[in-house]
């Protein structure tokens, strides 16, 4: 029997990749339109709740604490002592006083570069980058541009492949990659000429790979292996995210 | 009659910001259902010659041709190599090169050409299925297809060549990451698909193969066919040692071990003309030995 955990991460999994798109870019640019940084943190509580509950909370608690600790310090050093917007002070430094508008903006863009971090990433655990690009040209993205951006996402664990295999390469033949900072730089700044060169090569290599393979016939409407298809779940969601956006408006309007 | 359906006349071509041609006055025509192998030393023009049977050349690489190849009536020139795809197809020496790098599983990446011609989805699962099972990659098909080992990518490359169902297929050293068995199970599959109607051009440096799959053998040297017929003309030729090819072990072989100038013909080319030819010279020999 399935765990609630699985059932969960199934159900995240079979969303389909335009809705995901969709709920992560109207969280991240409602939270950005709201004039108070609480709803942003709200969400994003909600964001490791369902990253807990698919499996991967312990990956977006470490991609938050990551970035986002040193992001928000940052910018709440820069906009919290010195934004020209600075009006009520609620702490004096010595050196600086800290300033509420400043710091409710810095706080608000953090937030929002958290959503999008953490939704994203996973958007991206849950769906493969084959199937986001075959609902999008499903939903009419030229398909030249679709494989723009899939062969874009692959390339970089292929780059990635690259690298390891250089690296054993000039490991073999006595080149120290492991140890300090410094020597650890030392040991990768060779490895940036052929890898990428190399990449150079492949891209002209995978042109004729795609030709071959019948990219672009004339005549004929590209079919996809890949069946994306649109549940009422996806359009309930789809409905929720755009009144989360909408409502987010409400206060600047009013 | 059989009718040609790959012609290469006096093609000569060389690579852009290069001063030696890489293929010079090549001249050859390939008849449907032949089977076609061209051998040489590395650097001979063998897979630039490949690039050009599928239209690569020029339509794809930048350089200067002279010459005309047609590919069943279309000239390689004015079409373009989509369009000559659904004639002929390629499958190159770095089955990895062979990958769209568009595909989370094998299944994917087989389909990724017939879905550019707009083929039906329940019809790419009968296909791939069918294929699969060929190729013998059935257990791959929800793989990563970058994950898999080097003769793995390479019964898939050649899969995802097949799968499109070509009148021609061009095979350029397609086998140079299988062990030995599954090299030999991949051109079995290839005789077969020789033997059900489809043309092979195959380049190879194994001249046991070559000598027991080709109709005729081409020999390149420096962008040239220096040599070209039938495995016998071209093996037994004496020229070909100046052209850096080998004729296969079992010639040399069997031209040690039989004198020559007692049977119609004292040499193989061929495992089976080999174990044949050694069986008939035993068998004599035992013959002719005193009686006790």
């Amino acid at each position: 029997m399935e765990t609630i955990d699985n059932s969960i991460a199934v159900l995240v999994r079979n969303i389909n990749p335009i809705t995901k798109l969709l709920i992560v870019f109207c969280l991240g640019i409602g939270c950005l339109i709201y004039p108070l940084p609480f709803v942003g943190y709200g969400i994003l509580c909600l964001l490791v709740i369902l990253g807990i509950l698919i499996g991967q909370g312990k990956q977006v608690l470490k991609l938050i604490a990551g970035f986002g600790i040193p992001v928000t310090l940052m910018l709440l050093f820069i906009q919290g002592l010195y934004s020209p917007k600075n009006i009520t002070m609620i702490a004096d430094f010595g050196f600086a006083q800290m300033g509420l508008e400043g710091t409710m903006y810095a706080l608000k863009i953090s937030s929002t570069l958290l959503i999008f971090l953490a939704a994203f990433y996973l958007m991206l655990q849950t769906t493969k980058n084959s199937e986001t690009v075959a609902a999008l040209t499903q939903s009419g993205l030229n398909t030249k541009i679709g494989y723009l951006i899939l062969a874009s996402l692959n390339v970089v664990p292929q780059m990635q492949r690259k690298v390891k295999v250089i690296q054993e390469a000039q490991e073999s033949r006595g080149v120290e990659i492991s140890g300090s900072f410094i020597q650890r730089a030392k040991a990768f700044l060779p490895l940036i000429g052929p890898v990428v060169l190399s990449s150079l090569t492949d891209a002209q290599e995978r042109g004729m790979t795609l030709e071959i393979r019948g990219f672009g016939i004339n005549g004929d409407k590209p079919t996809s292996y890949i069946k994306v298809e649109t549940t009422s779940l996806d359009i309930v969601l789809r409905i929720i995210a755009i009144c989360f956006l909408i409502s987010s408006l409400i206060p600047r309007l009013l | 009659m059989t009718s040609t359906l790959i012609q290469v006349s006096h093609f000569s071509y060389r690579y852009n910001q290069e001063s030696e041609v890489a293929l010079k006055n090549v001249h050859l025509e390939v008849a449907a259902g032949e089977f076609v192998a061209m051998i040489g030393a590395n650097g001979s023009g063998k897979s630039t010659l490949c690039n050009a049977l599928v239209g690569l050349i020029p339509n794809y690489f930048v350089g200067y041709s002279e010459g005309r190849i047609t590919v069943d009536g279309k000239d390689t020139a004015s079409v373009s190599v989509g369009e000559l795809s659904q004639t002929i197809g390629l499958v190159f020496q770095n089955p990895f090169n062979q990958l769209s790098y568009t595909a989370d599983t094998v299944a994917e990446e087989l389909a990724y050409g017939l879905g550019n011609r707009g083929v039906p989805r329940d019809e790419m699962f009968s296909k791939i299925k069918k294929i699969a099972e060929l190729m013998q990659i059935d257990e791959l098909l929800d793989k990563n297809p970058l994950e898999l080992s080097g003769g793995q990518v390479q019964r898939v490359a050649l899969a995802s060549a097949i799968i499109l169902e070509p009148k021609i297929l061009v095979l350029d050293e397609c086998t140079t990451q299988l062990d030995p068995i599954g090299s030999e199970q991949i051109m079995d599959i290839i005789k077969k698909l020789n033997e059900s109607g489809i043309t092979i051009v195959m380049v190879d440096h194994d001249m046991e193969r070559v000598a027991e799959l080709a109709d005729k053998v081409y020999v390149l040297q420096h962008g040239s066919i220096v040599l070209g017929g039938t495995p016998e003309e071209v093996f037994c030729s004496p020229q070909l040692a100046e052209f850096s090819v080998s004729p296969p072990d079992y010639y040399e072989i069997t031209k040690n071990v039989i004198q020559p100038g007692y049977r119609e013909k004292d040499f193989a080319l061929t495992e089976s003309q080999a174990i044949a030819l050694l069986q008939e010279v035993l068998y004599e020999d035992r013959n002719q030995e005193p009686q006790a």
